[in-house]
């Protein structure tokens, strides 16, 4: 039984469809890495899934738990567990940044019934988290992502999925302008999470972040469709001959 | 009184009407630049005329012995209370800005023969009160505000009105920043209603090395207007920003000269916009750079959110230069809340009324956290928060 299944996804980003019938399920507690060579149409398959306004969907389904997802609002999508770790993490000037992270958490509580946290309560669960990802802790009390380095917005967002506690997990170019220390304290986060139920979709470019977070399938990515899906073997494959010489399955 | 009784009088008339005496050089600037109208360029977007067409009681302006309070009070025009020690009395003003663009400053000064004069002689910081509680009231009278050299002043300037309406106040100040002095003047002005309206008509001399701080926080509804005349000798700086967060059918904003007349003078002028409701804002700001004003630094932005489609904002940011040798820039936005931003917000599970708001509030702490002193920082979000959340319940 999959946690999300995607069924003959077509989606066009203003006049261009870039997704062409996609399908791809994935399984609870497995990590699903997306390969595939630029304009393939990875992020706009991240996209679809969070419900970003650039995306219109033509055709297919998303179904998250048994229901469709097609119609939800981006926030609904959230709440429900499903979360984008963005390739590209927006700056809000002006947004404290642990105001930003309580709300989020608060709103997701309250959506599951659950008390919601003060600040004192909020800071003191936020303190291992911080230590765990290299964080300092002035970065919690900046403006949201706002004079951040490209490495400290990536821990940024993985602070954001340890705190939201999410049931998929979509992590597009997460290893995008890190050095190993930050891609090695990233990696250590998301293995945190992982916890046998939580699913992962893993979108990259590149192996090496696939020595840290070991995936359990690869998916590639060609011309908006799943061209293959194998086992973690795929990996080198690839490093060594590229995608044009994959077969379709 | 009905102040377009004014309206293309000549000297003279002029004269006569106000009753004055020997402010021959006032009453001809007056007569010279006319009654504002919505011809005038500073006064286009504000509808002055029906401001200025109705009738008013006027009001007598007594002075009284003053009571010890920990901050300045002014009532209906009239200086009440000061803190001990310090020197606020009532005097003739001799400096008087004879190149200001603003006609209601010179009627300002010729309807108040007598300014409420405040020297900051020491490292202070105080809090100026103005509070209305007349009706169909003319409420007119000019502060000189004058800091001494090598003195570092904060003013706070608030506002309180008591269940008044259709009152028009006319005020403003005269400051005069003497060599290697540091004014800091911090207006939150927030307007519930349209019980009343206001024109602010001020005049900044900013001496010798000396630096000007102007930040100005225009909350709520209302009909408002804020005209500015700063003049900056050399390597004097002033450092102006504007909010304005309106709703309803307000219309509100700052009209402004930023003139640098020393070499070496700096200017940094950034205005921020919320407009909401059927709201119009103003921002219409001048920098000049005259002939004397060599290695001029100025900057100038403006940036404006519309949360509604009736919404309207006038920016009209302005260089007017003449020498070669400075370094200048002016720009203005004006759009709708960022949508990446948003999306950010929401896709963490915060709901799309409770992300504008976030976005809303962020969009002014940016200009709110320049004023340095964390209680009035706090004072002027909760006063914004206050307002904008009156406006936004869901």
């Amino acid at each position: 039984m999959s946690i999300m299944k995607i069924e003959n996804l077509q989606a066009k980003i203003g006049d261009k469809q870039i997704l062409k019938g996609l399908n791809l399920e994935l399984e609870p507690g497995k990590v699903h890495a997306i390969m595939g060579p630029n304009g393939a149409g990875k992020s706009t398959l991240s996209k679809a899934l969070v419900g970003h306004y650039d995306i219109e969907i033509l055709g297919g389904d998303i179904t998250y738990k048994g229901k469709s997802i097609n119609e939800m609002e981006p926030e609904e999508r959230a709440l429900e567990g499903i979360f984008l770790s963005f390739q590209h993490p927006v700056e809000i000037p002006g947004v404290n940044n642990a105001y930003f992270l309580r709300t989020a958490l608060n709103a997701k509580l309250k959506h599951q019934g659950k008390e919601e946290l003060n600040a004192a309560e909020f800071l003191r669960a936020m303190k291992g988290h911080l230590e765990m990802l290299g964080m300092k802790s002035d970065m919690i009390s900046r403006s949201l992502n706002e004079g951040f380095s490209g490495g400290e917005k990536k821990r940024n967002e993985i602070l954001q999925m340890l705190i939201l506690e999410p049931e998929v997990i979509i992590l597009d170019e997460i290893d995008s302008g890190l050095d190993i220390d930050a891609l090695r304290a990233v990696s250590e986060g998301i293995n945190k999470m992982k916890d046998g139920k939580r699913s992962f979709l893993v979108i990259t470019h590149y192996s090496r972040i696939l020595d840290y977070i070991e995936p359990d399938y690869i998916h590639v990515l060609k011309d908006g469709k799943v061209i293959k899906t194998a086992g973690p073997e795929l990996v080198p494959y690839l490093e060594e001959h590229g995608y044009d010489g994959i077969e379709e399955d | 009184m009905n102040l377009s009784t004014l309206k293309n009088k000549n000297q003279q008339e002029v004269t006569d009407f106000l009753s004055v005496k020997d402010r021959e050089a006032l009453v001809e600037r007056f007569v010279s630049l006319g009654l504002p109208s919505k011809k005038s360029e500073e006064y286009r977007y504000f509808d002055v005329e029906k401001l200025l067409e109705k009738e008013y009681k006027t009001l007598n302006y007594v002075p009284r012995p003053l009571e010890i309070s920990e901050k300045i009070e002014i009532v209906d025009g009239v200086v009440v209370a000061a803190p001990k020690g310090m020197r606020v009395y009532n005097d003739e003003c001799k400096m008087i800005d004879m190149d200001h663009f603003d006609p209601l400053y010179y009627l300002g000064h010729l309807l108040s023969p007598s300014t409420i004069k405040i020297e900051l002689d020491g490292d202070i910081h105080v809090e100026i009160e103005h509070t209305f509680t007349q009706s169909d009231a003319l409420i007119n009278y000019r502060i000189v505000l004058y800091n001494q050299a090598n003195r570092h002043s904060t003013v706070y300037d608030n506002f309180v009105a008591n269940d008044i309406k259709n009152t028009l106040v006319l005020y403003g100040y005269d400051m005069h920043i003497a060599q290697d002095s540091t004014l800091r003047m911090v207006k939150t002005h927030t307007m519930p209603d349209s019980s009343y309206s206001v024109v602010a008509s001020h005049k900044v001399n900013v001496a010798k090395q000396a630096n000007a701080l102007f930040k100005s926080f225009d909350l709520g509804a209302g009909q408002a207007l804020q005209l500015l005349r700063v003049e900056l000798e050399e390597h004097a700086h002033v450092d102006a920003g504007h909010l304005l967060y309106l709703n309803a059918d307000s219309k509100r904003g700052t009209v402004s000269q930023i003139v640098h007349k020393g070499e070496h003078s700096t200017s940094t002028q950034i205005a921020k916009n919320i407009l909401d409701g059927n709201a119009r804002g103003i921002f219409d700001a001048l920098i000049k750079v005259e002939h004397s004003a060599k290695f001029t630094k100025a900057d100038q932005n403006s940036k404006s959110i519309l949360l509604h489609d009736k919404a309207y904002m006038a920016s009209k940011p302005q260089l007017e230069i003449y020498i070669d040798e400075l370094e200048a820039s002016h720009g203005a936005t004006t759009g709708q809340l960022d949508r990446k931003q948003l999306f950010y917000l929401q896709s963490r599970g915060i709901s799309y009324v409770e992300a504008r708001k976030m976005l809303v509030i962020a969009f002014a702490n940016t200009l709110i956290e320049t004023v340095k002193d964390t209680r009035q920082q706090e004072r002027i979000q909760a006063s914004f928060e206050e307002v904008f959340y009156s406006g936004h319940k869901n």
